[in-house]
């Protein structure tokens, strides 16, 4: 099929209208990503002047010296690696255990603990009631409040839960002749035989942590405490409304411009590292967790 | 004596009751293999002695101890898996040491085990290697392995032959009868597969819908099978079965059917059967073929030999059901051609009783 | 009949069982079997218990707390302590026109999401079936899915970047042009447009990965029957691809559908400003400007309970059709 050579005339159009219309797309994705980079490293004069097209003009990294330098960035990014860390294998402690019993034929009231977690992907009381409990539980202003309440995700119990039951049941049984109990069992046998998908689990809950802001900007209000990208939030969507202190900021070295954007590619660079990983296991994760009882 | 035993042994899902209360006592060393088709409830009897399945009634003895509420692994049994359930994360030497892992031996005893098991069982040269690199026939040997490094009272096999190819069945089959012999372990096995039953067993336990049809020696099943189920089970080509009613003649009892008689053996229960409905179970192995020629044969209508070296199968039709034969090739093939009909030796004849399928009582083939 | 000599066990004659007799012995021992059961298993239960007990204190007890809709809330009485007032939130709500727009902007949105973001990755998907350069498709596909991993902040911060009106690229572009700079954030009639694309530049890579996994489980010698019977690939396209993918398409087109209160309202508190929450401001926005950020927790509630009730229907609702259009269940 994939020999040209074979190909109509027709065909060989279309294949090639086909690439083109696809490139586009693909740049067009890629293309935001490039302005962002390059505007990070111009000038603040030409960034101001909207002189950046593509490549940086007038390079320079004042801005990323800028950024660097505002202790605040460094306490928030500090503080979304302790939540990224703290709140992933918090995740796994809740759900690889969790999703394990649930996946077992021989527990009892099985369907109706399934239908329990299942519930909370359909029905959700909603902000207020959520964070009236966080507050009722003292955990406003916490860096476990934001590590424990958010750990345990239908989805994610789900779709280690059908991994768990898509392994034959006679590792298990063959494991428990052998002398394992349950403990020895999930450790020993299904986690090994699981590492995909709890490395899928985990990615997906590193993601949602590192990019996570709603609630952290609502649970969160001492500085000291906040995330990344309530601090991001705050410097590019609050600060920008401002014209009169985006201006204040301009120099010939940087402006309010550059810095955002220098900000910007800081924060995206972890996702970035990971990003090979996630692309390796996201597609495998989604298809297993979508469609099944 | 580690013997096991069954008494009454009832497995219920609820309301549904898929084993209605087996009794069966397994002697010290012996091999015993459960039999029957899919759904006969042998895997779950199987699975009850593992302790894999809780027991919905009766007891189970393994060794003289009571072990119904026994935890698997403290019931000193070791289980062979039909897919093996060999650890894919985990090399030969390390699927082999799990069990003494879990329990704790010490470093020299698995070492130690780990190497005899591995040459008794052949597979000194693959001990480094993953489960995924070995062939069907080595996993096979693995999860053997696995199970006899433990020294367990009482081995339990779950159809363990069903994923391999014929060769490598009948190659393993062997194997696994050797492996028997030289340790002596107390041996329970299912299969649905008859041929492994008759080659491996001591004792043959067929098995239907959730109930023990017939416990024996293999060719005492296969020569007085006590009901049409087991007769049509064991054998292969299967027994044949032909309707016909029993009539009063010169020299004792004749079964007739359509134009048909044949002579039948001379016991009480078929004296006293004169003018009884039954069926004649007729081993394609046990007749002989005949031509024209021969007189007091019964006729059936040739359809298709199929030659197979030494032996052939005719296939036959007898009153319009399928009728088949087994026959020597060597030396008759010229015959064969000809034939029109067989005869067949009448103590060979097994009569069951045609309502309920019981075989007439009595009648017994000497081995 | 003979029987083995050696075998001592019973024949088959008295093995006749009487599973009414087992019936009976079995009933009254229930609490010992659960007893057993628990004896056994015991350890699953303590693997279940911590995702329960979470499930019962962050999720569970909120819906609980949910109660405050109907009551007149005071922090110092707390849930349980407060008056019960009935509806009286609800008709305030139903009388209020910023709710009542809120859930227009919903629906509309919504709507548009839909209509321009439903169909990008189905074409997506097809299109890079047709691709035969593995080496093209593989890191384009690297590239498309990308942006589904950027956080809502960095987009909205590429958003507000791009369609700044003194330096964005956008104004940029528009002045090669000659049109005027527009403050595209501060308009009404621009959110809309700019939400509804930036989801579809974010989501519809990603979103494309179902549709791939659908075409990948056709039967090649569909394709390669059509080809020897002289089809072209637009045709095959349209004939054999298209239909083979129909009951993915319908399902997801069904989930969406239920789903379609669920506008990503993180990123409108990111994009929108008070110039703008006529065409932007939805349900769950206005929640959270009501209770969280102007204390009106019972209000807000209320709202909140009238937005999880209808989506729960819409979501139950989605899921029998396509449970019955598919056979399978979704979750």
């Amino acid at each position: 099929m994939a020999n040209m050579n074979l190909y109509s005339r027709g065909d060989k159009l279309f294949v090639i209208v086909n690439m083109v219309l696809l490139g586009l797309f693909t740049i067009s994705t890629l293309y935001p990503f490039i302005y962002i980079a390059s505007l990070s490293m111009s000038t603040g004069f030409e960034a101001r002047a909207g002189n950046v097209i593509l490549t940086p003009v007038g390079f320079t990294l004042e801005a990323y010296k800028q950024v660097l330098s505002e202790p605040q960035f460094w306490i928030s990014y500090r503080n979304t690696f302790i939540y990224t860390i703290g709140g992933v294998l918090m995740s796994l402690a809740f759900i690889i255990p969790g999703a394990y019993a649930l996946s077992r034929p021989q527990l009892y009231g099985r369907r109706f603990w399934n239908l329990a977690v299942a519930f909370t992907m359909w029905f959700n009381a909603g902000l207020i009631p959520f964070f009236l409990n966080m507050r009722d539980l003292g955990l406003l202003d916490s860096y476990f409040g934001i590590i424990i309440g958010f750990a345990v995700n239908g989805f994610n119990i789900i779709l280690l839960r059908n991994f768990f039951e898509a392994i034959p049941q006679s590792f298990e049984e063959a494991a428990r002749m052998d002398g394992a109990n349950e403990f020895q069992v999930l450790w020993k046998v299904y986690m090994p035989l699981s590492k995909p998908a709890i490395a899928t689990v985990a990615l997906f809950c590193i993601v949602s942590r590192w990019n996570g802001f709603f609630w952290a900007m609502v649970l969160l209000q001492d500085e000291d405490k906040i995330p990344l990208q309530v601090y991001l939030r705050h410097v590019i969507v609050e600060l920008s409304d401002d014209e009169e202190f985006a201006t204040t900021l301009l120099t010939s070295a940087y402006s309010f411009e550059t810095v955002s954007a220098a900000i910007i590619v800081c924060s995206i660079i972890p996702i970035l590292l990971i990003y090979p990983f996630l692309q390796k296991y996201f597609s495998k994760g989604i298809l297993l967790g979508g469609v099944k009882e | 004596m580690s013997g096991v035993s069954l008494k009454g042994i009832v497995k219920a899902y609820g309301a549904l009751q898929v084993v209605h209360g087996i009794d069966l006592e397994v002697q010290e060393k012996e091999f015993v293999v459960l039999v029957g088709p899919s759904g006969c409830g042998k895997s779950t009897t199987l699975r009850m002695i593992a302790g894999l399945e809780e027991i919905s009634d009766g007891d189970l003895t393994i060794d003289g101890r009571h072990v119904n509420r026994v935890a698997p692994k403290d019931r000193d049994v070791a289980m062979v898996f039909q897919n093996y359930a060999l650890y894919p994360h985990l090399n030969v030497a390390d699927n082999i040491a799990f069990g003494l892992r879990i329990r704790k031996e010490s470093k020299e005893t698995i070492a130690s085990s780990v190497e005899e098991v591995g040459g008794i069982l052949g597979l000194t040269p693959y001990l480094e290697r993953r489960p995924a690199d070995l062939s069907g026939g080595q996993r096979q040997r693995v999860a053997m392995g696995r199970a006899i490094v433990r020294r367990p009272k009482v081995f339990l096999f779950d159809e363990p032959l069903s994923n391999l190819d014929a060769k490598l069945r009948t190659q393993m089959r062997a194997e696994i009868k050797r492996l028997h012999k030289r340790l002596g372990v107390t041996s329970i096995y299912v299969t649905h597969d008859q041929v492994e039953a008759m080659t491996l067993a001591d004792r043959i336990v067929v098995m239907h819908d959730g109930r023990i049809e017939q416990i024996g020696s293999p060719m005492e099943l296969f020569l007085n099978p006590v009901n049409t189920f087991v007769a049509g089970f064991l054998g292969s080509p299967p027994m044949n079965m032909v309707n016909a009613r029993i009539v009063a003649g010169d020299l004792g009892p004749v079964a007739e059917f359509g134009d048909n008689k044949i002579q039948l053996d001379q016991v009480a229960s078929l004296q006293n059967s004169v003018g009884q409905d039954v069926v004649l179970g007729i081993r394609p192995e046990f007749v002989t073929v005949a031509d024209d020629t021969v007189p007091h044969r019964v006729s059936v209508e040739v359809d298709l030999i199929e030659t197979l070296g030494s032996e052939a199968l005719i296939h036959a039709s007898l009153q319009g059901d399928p009728f088949v034969i087994r026959t020597e090739t060597v030396g008759q093939m010229n015959v064969l051609d000809g034939i029109s009909g067989f005869t067949i030796a009448p103590h060979l004849i097994r009569v069951f009783d045609a309502k309920t399928g019981v075989s007439l009582p009595g009648q017994a083939v000497g081995q | 009949m003979s029987t083995d000599p050696d075998f001592t066990g019973p024949t088959t004659e008295n093995l006749v069982f009487d599973a009414a007799e087992a019936q009976r012995r079995r009933r009254g021992s229930t609490l010992v079997r659960i007893g057993d059961h628990l004896k056994r298993e015991w350890q699953l239960y303590a693997m279940l218990l911590p995702t329960i007990l979470w499930l019962i204190i962050f999720l569970y007890k909120p819906m609980y707390g949910l109660q405050i809709a109907f009551k007149d809330y005071s922090i110092f009485r707390g849930v349980a302590d407060s008056p019960w007032i009935g509806l009286e939130h609800f008709n305030t709500l139903f009388n209020n026109d910023q709710f009542l727009r809120a859930v227009k902007n919903t629906v509309i949105i919504s709507f548009y999401s839909l209509l321009f973001g439903f169909p990008m990755p189905i074409l997506l998907a097809l299109m890079f079936n047709e691709v035969l350069n593995q080496t093209f498709k593989k890191s384009a596909q690297t590239i498309v899915y990308l942006p589904h991993f950027i956080s809502s902040v960095i987009i909205a911060g590429i958003v507000i970047t791009a369609f700044s009106p003194s330096a964005g690229i956008v104004n940029t572009v528009l002045g090669w042009l000659g049109i005027d700079s527009i403050y595209f954030l501060t308009k009404p009639e621009w959110f809309r447009p700019i939400f509804v694309g930036t989801g579809i530049w974010q989501e519809a890579g990603f979103q494309s990965i179902v549709y791939l996994a659908a075409i990948a489980g056709v039967s090649p010698t569909l394709y390669e029957s059509a080809v020897v019977d002289g089809a072209s690939r637009w045709q095959m396209m349209w004939k054999i691809t298209v239909p083979s993918i129909m009951p993915t398409i319908i399902i997801m087109l069904i989930i969406r559908i239920g789903n379609i209160l669920e506008v990503s309202f993180e990123m409108i508190i990111l994009l929108y400003q008070p110039a703008t929450y006529e065409t932007a401001d939805v349900v769950n926005t206005f929640i959270y400007r009501q209770g969280l950020q102007g204390g009106q927790y019972d209000f807000a509630a209320a709202a909140g309970l009238f937005n999880a009730v209808v989506a729960f229907v819409l979501v139950m609702t989605a899921n029998t059709i396509s449970k019955r259009y598919s056979r399978t269940s979704l979750w």
